[in-house]
């Protein structure tokens, strides 16, 4: 892939300035991963001291994203970049958006576990809970690894995930649904879970918004809004007569 | 030498053979110059002919045989034959040394990443992969830390020194990561990643059983105890069961310490975070451990030395009881007539310390690297006498340890021993001097 070579360019600095800032991203999503697995791991076992630590990784996270959104500016103000360097400017200031909404998500996360460490656990454990937030980590450290990369495949296949999460969302929705119905007092503790449950969907659209910005980074194709398959059988029918 | 000798009277013959077969075929024609012209074109064209075809065979070497030619041309050809062999010999056994070497550290059950000085992945091998999530070639290139995200791997690899591992706990699957990175030459650094789960697993029962263990002793203990205080207040007691009673409460007293010295522990251990950072007044905590080594019976003197009133940023608990460990021993190992002197100072790069000195007996260099240790004692007989656990110094060393603080031991043997500890800057919070004479005096 031709976007994939970031050492190109004469000015030896410009490519320093595209490396770090690109390399403070994925440093971004790092934190991002790490706080996303601390609010999981203090919902699952009802660690309430852990789950408020994750408000200190969200102000971190949101420094961050200031920083870099400086740094993207100074060099669209300074270097004027064209082409794949555009692209890549514009994918990292809309990826460190989604990022910090991760972030936001996860310290709400963390929130929630602190009250529901108070309250009584089901039966289960929060076993679905678990899974899913599972596959919606997986997403978001797959996303960013095909950011790493600039692998668009990687990216798609990691879209596609989306649709597995919002099931899961469903299936988790009418279950807390029917426990609220079988006993009313549950309810309290249902909703707490829903809203969990909601913010890690969200999280999981935010890990796909970002894996469209690697296809448009790598591709120069804006994806959003458009059905998976038909992406799919473009970018092969891109691909198709030059392999 | 007469090789050569014999190669170059070879050739001579061969040209005059040559010059003469010229001109008995000139002066069959008449022309004796013309004879010799022709035979000499002849040898020439030879010669060029042979040139040629050693030329063609040299571009060509790996598809063709050598061309078969007599004289000194057949000579040159086998040199360049032999030449070629032995390199390409040598050339083969290197192949063959560099595939065993790759072969053998790719099989190594650990992972390793070969980093160049940009952090970027040169080489890595097949468990490396496996455990880090790499994939194939195109993962050469990129820098590290883009792909092994966690913020304390990067903040490892940006720290300059590498003496300790780095163990990271994913919890998705579970699976605990021992990253090692040992830099070489020219920048190159190379990262060793071991799957240490099951270590960590075990570390993890050893600390819980130890926990239960302590937690289950004591509620026995408490019944014993509490009978034996009941049956001791009795004044009617017979004066033959008293004696081997108070002894029983005496050791009862003392498991009792060790038990509790024991939860301190395991609990210091499970708490994997850095301490609290709540301000802690080390003058009036120095003052009340100089209190409590006064309400001693056979106490010996205790001086205060107070040259900052700047407060400690920790958890007041575990310096409470790690300082108070200190003052104890220093207790135990200090005749009456000796003196005890709590000194807490700062230090010119802003760092601060406590440490409480005695004039007791001393402690010989060889017991100081171990004296940490959990249940290690200097003096077997002697320590147990005095009621000690053998836990102290381990507990003081673990409190330092989540403050960031080193202890310090400097030690004469008959003239007594300083402890100090000494905690960073950060764990330091200057005020104003509230007052400038020592307080409790």
């Amino acid at each position: 892939m031709e976007t994939a070579d970031l050492s190109h360019h004469i000015s030896r600095r410009f490519n320093e300035d595209l490396e770090r800032v690109r390399a403070q991203v994925l440093s971004m999503g790092g934190i991002v991963e790490a706080l996303l697995a601390k609010s999981l791991t203090s919902l699952i076992e009802g660690d309430s001291a852990l789950g408020e630590s994750v408000a200190i990784d969200d102000l971190r996270v949101n420094g961050m994203e200031v920083q870099i959104d400086e740094e993207c500016s100074r060099i669209l103000a300074t270097r004027a970049p064209a082409a794949s360097d555009l692209r890549l400017i514009v994918a990292i200031i809309k990826t460190i958006t989604d990022l910090e909404r991760i972030g936001d998500e996860g310290e709400k996360i963390g929130y929630l576990a602190s009250r529901l460490a108070v309250m009584e656990r089901p039966e289960n454990k929060y076993r679905e809970i678990k899974h899913l937030g599972r596959i919606v980590s997986e997403m978001v450290h797959d996303a960013l690894d095909a950011f790493a990369r600039l692998d668009a495949d990687g990216a798609l296949r990691t879209a596609r995930m989306d649709r597995v999460v919002d099931e899961e969302y469903e299936a988790i929705h009418r279950q807390c649904i029917t426990f609220m119905m079988e006993d009313p007092r549950t309810i309290r503790r249902a909703l707490d879970v829903m809203w969990a449950v909601r913010s890690l969907e969200r999280i999981g659209d935010h890990a796909k918004n970002i894996c469209e910005y690697v296809i448009y980074m790598v591709h120069g194709k804006d994806i959003r809004h458009t059905r998976l398959e038909d992406v799919e059988q473009h970018l092969n029918s891109e691909k198709g007569p030059t392999p | 030498m007469t090789q050569s000798l014999r190669t170059a009277w070879f050739l001579l013959s061969r040209l005059m053979l040559v010059l003469a077969a010229g001109m008995l075929a000139g002066l069959m024609l008449g022309s004796l110059w013309v004879g010799v012209i022709l035979s000499l074109g002849v040898a020439l064209a030879w010669q060029l002919l042979n040139l040629f075809w050693l030329d063609e065979w040299l571009r060509h070497r790996n598809r063709h045989d050598p061309p078969d030619t007599p004289g000194l041309w057949g000579d040159v050809i086998s040199q360049v034959v032999r030449l070629h062999r032995r390199k390409r010999y040598h050339k083969e056994r290197l192949l063959q040394v560099l595939r065993e070497l790759s072969q053998s550290t790719a099989a190594l059950p650990d992972g390793v990443v070969v980093l160049n000085a940009l952090d970027e992945i040169t080489w890595f091998n097949q468990p490396a992969a496996r455990l880090l999530g790499l994939r194939g070639r195109g993962d050469r290139g990129l820098r590290v830390s883009n792909l092994v995200r966690d913020p304390q791997f990067r903040d490892y690899l940006g720290r300059g020194e590498f003496a300790e591992p780095l163990v990271l706990r994913r919890t998705e699957p579970d699976v605990s990561l021992s990253f090692q990175i040992v830099p070489y030459s020219d920048g190159q650094r190379l990262l060793m990643v071991r799957d240490v789960s099951r270590q960590v697993q075990l570390e993890t029962m050893r600390r819980d059983f130890v926990a239960n263990a302590s937690h289950e002793l004591r509620s026995p203990l408490t019944v014993v105890t509490g009978h034996l205080e009941l049956l001791l207040s009795d004044d009617a007691l017979a004066e033959d069961v008293r004696s081997p009673l108070q002894e029983m409460q005496r050791q009862a007293y003392r498991m009792n310490g060790i038990v509790n010295d024991l939860l301190d522990l395991s609990r210091l251990d499970a708490q994997a975070r850095e301490a609290a950072s709540d301000e802690v007044d080390v003058v009036a905590l120095c003052a009340i451990l100089r209190k409590d080594v006064l309400a001693r019976p056979g106490h010996p003197a205790v001086a205060l030395s107070v040259e900052t009133h700047a407060r400690l940023l920790g958890d007041e608990p575990g310096i409470l009881s790690a300082f108070s460990n200190l003052v104890d021993n220093a207790v135990k190992h200090t005749p009456e007539s000796g003196v005890i002197t709590l000194r807490w100072a700062l230090l010119p790069d802003g760092a601060a310390q406590f440490s409480v000195a005695d004039t007791g007996r001393g402690i010989a260099p060889e017991h100081l690297p171990r004296l940490a240790e959990r249940f290690y004692r200097v003096d077997t007989g002697r320590s147990r006498e005095a009621g000690g656990s053998g836990l102290g110094l381990a507990i003081v060393k673990n409190v330092l340890m989540h403050h960031g603080a080193t202890i310090d031991v400097q030690s004469t043997p008959g003239a007594g021993s300083t402890f100090s500890c000494l905690f960073p800057a950060r764990r330091v919070k200057i005020v104003a001097e509230e007052r400038t004479d020592p307080p409790n005096e």
